[in-house]
């Protein structure tokens, strides 16, 4: 499972990190794809199968091939050219730099709470996770999930203004 | 779980460098795409550890709020690209006159 861990984060890490380096945004595009597969594997070893198979499905599946046609539709060889302003990137990297530094060293001098639940790995196993999620989804979140039901229908609206010719 | 949080951390720190820097509109749908994952990891490592499970419900909302966010986001790219031609974000300074 360490090893895992290890691989999981080296992939997970250098496919972001290539994400926002890659000129071309296809590239980076499949590279977001591999970073999704490598956050997958975290949720597998953190014992919670059901989201793992979601994120491939929902990010993977759906969102990324949702990116990648509109850059299919529109012109790529105009998108590749834009340059980036050398202060601007100088600025982005310090407060990127110094922001991972703050929540590294409020991390690591935090004291670790008790775990509180009773949701162990052995009772996740026993009655499968899937189950639990929709236990919960379906009792004690039913009125988030409505709303989010609302959203996705307001979302598909609201794609559909913005692509059409005129307003 | 700290491991998890400074991975997690790790790449939302990338993800906030990628809004920052660029200029293309669709990476930065990416980059933003990529925070999103780093905060639901963070959330799953934390409630994995606290043996909760409210964490993970809360994972399903935020994927179903980032197919959301997709759709519209790329719905104000295909309407910015037929006005502009391009999708620079320098471009889209209509507002500052």
């Amino acid at each position: 499972m360490e090893i895992l861990f290890y691989v999981f984060s080296f992939i997970a890490i250098f496919s972001a990190l290539m994400v926002v380096t890659m000129r071309n945004p296809l590239t980076s595009a499949l590279y977001l794809i591999l970073c999704f597969f490598a956050i997958a594997g975290f949720y597998i070893i953190l014992n919670m199968q059901f989201l793992a198979v979601m994120q491939i499905l929902v990010y993977a599946g759906a969102i990324m091939v949702l990116v990648v046609l509109v850059i299919m539709l529109l012109n790529l060889s105009d998108i590749k050219s834009f340059k980036s302003n050398l202060h601007q990137v100088f600025i982005g990297i310090l407060i990127s730099v110094i922001m991972f530094a703050e929540i590294f060293f409020y991390i690591s001098k935090g004291i670790q709470k008790k775990p509180v639940g009773i949701f162990t790995h052995a009772l996740i196993k026993k009655i499968g996770n899937t189950q639990i999620i929709g236990e919960f989804l379906f009792t004690k979140y039913i009125f988030p999930f409505e709303i989010a039901s609302i959203l996705l229908f307001v979302a598909i609206i609201g794609a559909y203004l913005f692509a059409k010719k005129k307003f | 779980m700290n491991d998890y949080l400074i991975v997690a951390s790790a790449i939302f720190c990338i993800g906030a460098l990628g809004v920052l820097t660029r200029k293309n509109l669709i990476i930065i749908f990416m980059s933003l795409e990529l925070m999103f994952n780093a905060a639901n990891l963070g959330f799953v490592a934390v409630s994995d550890y606290l043996h909760l499970i409210n964490g993970d419900i809360f994972v399903i909302f935020v994927m179903v709020v980032a197919a959301a966010e997709a759709a519209v986001a790329l719905g104000i790219a295909i309407a910015f690209f037929r006005e502009k031609g391009t999708i620079d974000i320098d471009k889209a300074n209509e507002l500052k006159y």
